[in-house]
């Protein structure tokens, strides 16, 4: 037991050290960087490069990550980056932030393509020297960990209280043109602790890189037990930031412990996957806990502005630069490309357009919750696993035809979605994001892990339907589905409950005075993704001959974000464009490139995610914004100055 | 003037004894209002007096920590803005809280479309049009009464422009008219004069007036604009600090001495 207690209290210092960079960095700038761990993990594996592959010593490379390079990283970071978001809607902030977690482990094995997860060199001392204090046996390493923690914990609060540094960080957080006018420096200010977050990702990450291993996977897990420990300091406090890193240290080890096991057989076998994803979801239990019965985040709803992606939109007089056939072409030009493909296409690559198809259709969930409902959801791919394992129940082991089969599948993930809408009523979309986050995990550890599901990790069959089961016949089925599912879409955006939403999105104050149910919008938006995402997901399935819950991995969500938002999460044609790129050009890159390059799509969306955050139209919008500006400005050349509208509301 | 404001009819909207306070700061202590049917109610007060806040309460967006507010005598203190704009309060926001992706004339057929789906059944019901691309019909009545207050306001000429591309003056105007469709019995109006030209201002006290004259509808008027308060309003309450100082008839206020003192200074 008290070994478990020991690890727990080093585990939980590593978490403490990441979640108090966390809140620095959140309450200079308020913005919570998803990417923390990913921060982590990047430190982590250029300190691997240095010692292993470079065979740096371990304490120099160590000294050097953590002291110089994380710094560096943090300040490039907060220069291209972070400087820019703090003014921007919370949502953009989010989505960026998600981009970045996409784009830096992507970024990683590009530049560092000899990482093995196998060796894990630690800065420390190795091998350490055993201590027994009070008759508990500890290591000089654990000692050091703890200590660093505590050292780090105290060294900020006295930052934050005692010094003109901290004055200044509050000063700034309450106004940053305030502050400015009073002299202070504000970008001196958010960017040194940006500098400080980051240091402090990279020690954790370098720590826990010798603890656990330099896994991507390892740094999720770091991440959100440090998200679980923000939402527990209701993202600014010091101290319950560390208490709560600690405690969800203690849990995570002490579930571990036989004492704890023997407790839990009183209820379950011991090989039950609910049992056995307990432990690993300890943090996101925690997480949704907090967020259901925290009654200190409700204040934050109106702090963190409930404002989406609603930037406003550049047209002057609505539907000016809208003809007809302007706006029809994008999609007009996709689906005969589309129709045709077949004609031009292999086996191979008829099967990689076909499972894009399946993925767009899956993908116009994003456009429903977060580009019409401007809720920022991270559970969409979870919908469509969930969807998914119960088509592939329902079609093998019951009998059903598989398009009923993943028809009563999206039908069951509808309550769902709309039970992960619940965090949304009361909270800003920051807390919502989390909360989707702690419920695709959750899922993903129990409910996928279930051997009726996984089936040893391959999943259960999900057949093609009778009669299209050709590879031609079943694609042109998923051109017919997803123009379908399209058109649902497209019909909701212009009804009355459409309008709520764009009305919700800009400002949910005024839309509730109005008397316009919100509850309600919130939930048809949530239930109506949720089953686009599960006809999505089943189909995806179907095509594949199978429901494998990998393909459903909570953090591959992050990424199906990032290319939503590339191509743009407010149009159907950016969605059937993302599912398109989602596939083919991994292969293309499997084809003309070698190994090393495998994430590159990846990065690309990341990127893409972070450069088009803010505009939820997408890269499509952002090239046709350009030439019409162009042609405005040529039109104001050639004619008399015109009568303009009016100056847009930039100060109120 | 007088006789209105001392009707006995029952009051539509009344508050008593309210206090909010935010943290140790007491926002409004014991503020008392009450509302009656087609007269309009003025509140006015320094900065930080608790006007907004005291909107707030009365619209629903904040839970006060003691008193009561009714519409049509029942109490209504725990219920939420759908509520109490299904019982006809309607509102408007000193910062402007737009639809920025909306047209202008979109805001006032969300407001007017909001009172068709009033129950759980009325959404039931309208969502399955909404999703086979039924759901974009006017309902009826709506495009008369949209129009119509879109004309009240002059707003006709920008009907078809996005929010987000109109001007601040205009923006006013806008708040008023997406709160006006939705045919409000009260109508809360935070600082609807600012940010509007001495023309403008005078034509929005003349379509206030009218509404209450010809629609009977009942305004609460908070507005830094002391004359126009005064001209318009049958009943004043001023605010200073979240406690009344002075209630009652505009002559009576425009003389009341410790108003003078506390707000409005030499300069009237």
């Amino acid at each position: 037991m008290t070994t478990y207690f020991v690890a727990g209290i080093v585990v939980g210092s590593v978490y403490a050290i990441a979640t108090l960079g966390l809140v620095l960095t959140y309450t200079t700038s308020r913005i919570f960087n998803f990417a923390h761990g990913a921060v982590a993990f990047f430190v982590a594996v250029t300190f691997y490069q240095a010692t292993v592959n470079w065979g740096w010593n371990a304490h120099l490379a160590g000294v050097l990550t953590i002291f110089v390079f994380s710094p560096l990283l943090g300040l490039f970071l907060w220069a291209v980056l972070f400087r820019r978001l703090t003014e921007s809607p919370s949502s953009v902030r989010l989505v960026s932030t998600i981009g970045l977690s996409v784009a830096l482990p992507a970024l990683a094995p590009i530049l560092y393509p000899h990482i093995d997860a196998v060796l894990q060199p630690s800065m420390l001392w190795s091998p350490a020297h055993e201590y027994t204090i009070f008759g508990v046996h500890v290591d000089s390493n654990q000692v050091a960990v703890v200590m660093a923690a505590a050292l780090i914990a105290v060294l900020l609060t006295v930052l934050m209280r005692a010094t003109p540094y901290g004055l200044s960080v509050r000063a700034a957080v309450d106004s940053q043109s305030m502050a400015g006018a009073s002299g202070v420096n504000t970008s001196f200010v958010t960017a040194v602790s940006w500098m400080i977050g980051t240091t402090l990702a990279g020690a954790a990450g370098v720590l826990l890189g010798a603890l656990r291993g330099f896994t991507i996977l390892q740094f999720t897990f770091l991440l959100l037990g440090s998200f679980a420990a923000m939402v527990v300091a209701r993202m600014h406090s010091l101290t319950l930031a560390f208490a709560g890193s600690m405690a969800i240290g203690l849990l995570q080890e002490l579930s571990a412990s036989q004492q704890f096991q023997h407790f839990l057989e009183h209820f379950a076998s011991p090989t039950n996957p609910i049992i056995l994803g307990i432990r690993p979801s300890i943090p996101f239990i925690v997480m949704l806990v907090l967020l259901l019965v925290y009654n200190g985040l409700q204040e934050e709803r109106f702090a963190i502005d409930t404002r989406s992606m609603a930037e406003p939109v550049r047209e002057v007089v609505v539907g000016r630069d809208q003809r007809w056939w302007r706006r029809l072409l994008p999609i007009a030009v996709c689906l005969v490309g589309v129709l045709v493909a077949p004609e031009f296409l292999n086996g191979l690559w008829l099967a990689i357009v076909a499972s894009g198809l399946a993925l767009a259709t899956a993908f116009l969930s994003y456009v429903v919750v977060t580009g019409d409902g401007g809720m920022i959801s991270l559970c969409q791919i979870t919908f469509a696993g969930i969807a998914a394992a119960l088509a592939a129940q329902f079609a093998t082991n019951h009998n059903v035809p598989v398009l009923l089969a993943i028809l009563l599948g999206a039908l069951i993930v509808v309550p769902i979605g709309m039970i992960a809408a619940l965090p949304s009523l009361r909270l800003g979309s920051l807390y919502l994001a989390l909360a989707t986050l702690a419920f695709a995990q959750l899922v993903q550890n129990t409910y996928f892990q279930t051997p009726r599901i996984s089936n040893f990790g391959q999943g259960v069959a999900v057949p093609r339907p009778g009669g299209l089961a050709g590879d031609r016949a079943f694609y042109y089925l998923l051109v017919v589905l997803f123009v379908l599912v399209a058109l649902l879409v497209r019909n909701l955006e212009r009804s009355t409950t459409g309008l709520n939403l764009a009305a919700m999105r800009s400002s949910e104050t005024a839309t509730a005075t109005l008397g316009v149910n919100i509850v309600w919008s919130k939930f048809v938006a949530f239930g109506l993704s949720a089953f686009i995402a599960g006809i999505g997901g089943g189909l995806y399935a179907s095509y594949a001959g199978a429901a494998n819950m990998n393909q459903f991995d909570a953090l591959l969500g992050a990424v199906w974000l990032a290319v939503v938002v590339t191509w743009g999460i407010r149009s159907i044609t950016g969605a059937l464009l993302a599912g398109l790129s989602f596939t083919i050009i991994p292969q293309l890159v499997t084809d003309h490139l070698s190994g090393r390059w495998l994430n590159l799509p990846t990065l690309f969306f990341g990127l893409g995610a972070i450069a088009l955050a803010r505009d939820p139209r997408g890269i499509l919008h952002r090239a046709t914004t350009r030439r019409h500006e162009r042609r405005i400005r040529r039109a104001r050349r050639n004619a008399e100055p015109a009568d303009r509208v009016a100056e847009p509301i930039a100060a109120a | 003037m007088t006789d209105r404001s001392t009707a006995a009819d029952r009051p539509l909207l009344e508050a008593t004894d309210v206090t909010v306070r935010f943290g140790g700061l007491v926002a409004l202590d014991r503020v008392p209002l009450t509302v009656p049917p087609a007269t309009i109610v003025g509140l006015i007060g320094p900065n930080g007096a608790g006007k907004s806040t005291f909107f707030g309460v009365l619209s629903g967006l904040i839970r006060p920590r003691t008193g009561t507010v009714r519409i049509d005598g029942d109490d209504v203190t725990r219920t939420s803005p759908q509520v109490r704009a299904r019982l006809g309060v309607a509102r408007t926001f000193q910062r402007l809280e737009l639809f920025g992706e909306l047209t202008v004339r979109q805001h006032l057929v969300v407001a007017y479309r909001a009172k068709r789906r009033r129950t759980l059944f009325d959404l039931a019901r309208a969502l399955p049009l909404d999703l086979v691309g039924l759901g974009n019909r006017p309902a009826p009545g709506e495009d008369e009464t949209v129009d119509r207050v879109l004309e009240l306001l002059g707003l006709t000429a920008v009907a078809s422009v996005s929010a987000s591309a109109i001007g601040l003056g205009t923006g006013r105007l806008v708040e008023v008219a997406r709160a006006l469709a939705s045919q409000p019995r009260v109508l809360l109006l935070d600082e609807p004069s600012s940010g509007l030209d001495a023309r403008e201002t005078h034509e929005l006290a003349d379509v206030l007036a009218r509404l209450r004259d010809e629609e009977g509808v009942a305004l609460v008027l908070v507005e830094h604009n002391v004359g126009m308060v005064l001209g318009l309003a049958d009943d004043v309450t001023v605010l200073d600090f979240g406690e009344v100082i002075a209630r009652g008839p505009a002559a009576a206020i425009r003389a009341d001495a410790a108003v003078q003192a506390a707000y409005l200074g030499t300069g009237m």
